[in-house]
């Protein structure tokens, strides 16, 4: 229910990226620039501070409020550097249809769970930050790190993609707490 | 007086035979304290970084967290727990036995400290 909601935005937006990125010869241009691509991973980061802000002033559950807390400080953390990155490389993140998709995805989930509260929504919250980072995690690898021409734009984000690694099992963990 | 003056003599020439004595202790201070060796393990990119080998108990491990993340080095039988903030460098003194430890905000990063 409420995961299939981002994951199938992310799918899709990604789907389709890597579709147009299929169809191409092998040693044309990426389907998706960097610019885009920082465009992406900062959105996804902030869509998961946003969702720790929220899930920070809602529960009132010591393990979920941990998480939230781990959540916002671990994605603030790689979207600073992110944004340094871009500042030192010259780029300006891209606005792009994954982008807007998840955004727009991710506000719509923010409602849903806003009208939740006490366990229900502890469990929907932890839940929902399962999908969100396993279908993060299948884009950082299978579309966006393949895809990313600057080392260390590429290097930035693999460490991403650990720590997407390590939240998910956390939030597994979480999620199997709550039920 | 007389008795005062052959003290201050007998003072000053006990001073300054002892004065080789204690100048010659700076130098040897060092040989001391070379027994404990300071052990580095650096922490970057979501990795604790390789375990130093040859550590023997009293030794200084210091832990380095070059990450973009607080982490934490965690033993698993509860003998130490190190908060690493960014940037942090936290000294800890070696104790004989093998510690596996994890961080506990991202339990996926492990490492296991030996000491004879």
């Amino acid at each position: 229910m409420n995961k299939s909601v981002i994951a199938l935005v992310l799918t899709l937006g990604l789907g389709s990226l890597a579709s147009v990125h299929a169809q191409q010869a092998p040693a044309a241009a990426p389907a998706i620039n960097d610019a885009q691509i920082a465009h992406i991973a900062y959105t996804a980061g902030a869509i998961d501070v946003t969702a720790a802000k929220q899930a920070l002033s809602k529960s009132h559950n010591k393990a979920v409020r941990q998480f939230a807390e781990e959540m916002a400080r671990d994605h603030a953390a790689v979207n600073d550097q992110a944004l340094a990155l871009a500042k030192k490389l010259g780029v300006t993140p891209a606005d792009n249809g994954t982008s807007q998709s998840l955004a727009k995805g991710a506000a719509a989930e923010q409602t849903k769970l806003a009208a939740l509260s006490g366990a229900a929504y502890d469990k929907a919250y932890a839940e929902n930050e399962v999908a969100f980072h396993k279908a993060v995690l299948a884009a950082l690898d299978g579309t966006l790190i393949p895809s990313t021409q600057n080392a260390e734009l590429k290097s930035l984000l693999e460490t991403g993609s650990k720590l997407f690694h390590e939240h998910e099992m956390h939030a597994e963990h979480l999620a199997a707490s709550l039920k | 007086m007389f008795r005062s003056t052959i003290l201050a003599v007998g003072l000053l020439a006990l001073g300054c035979s002892l004065a080789p004595a204690f100048a010659a202790t700076p130098a040897t201070a060092p040989a001391a304290t070379q027994a404990k060796a300071v052990h580095v393990i650096v922490l970057d990119k979501m990795v604790f970084g390789p375990m130093p080998t040859g550590v023997r108990a009293g030794d200084i491990i210091e832990w380095v967290n070059h990450d973009i993340f607080e982490h934490s080095a965690t033993a698993r039988d509860g003998s130490f727990d190190i908060d690493l903030k960014p940037g942090a460098t936290v000294r800890t003194t070696a104790k004989a036995g093998s510690f596996p430890f994890f961080c506990k905000f991202h339990p996926g990063m492990t490492g296991t400290l030996v000491a004879k």
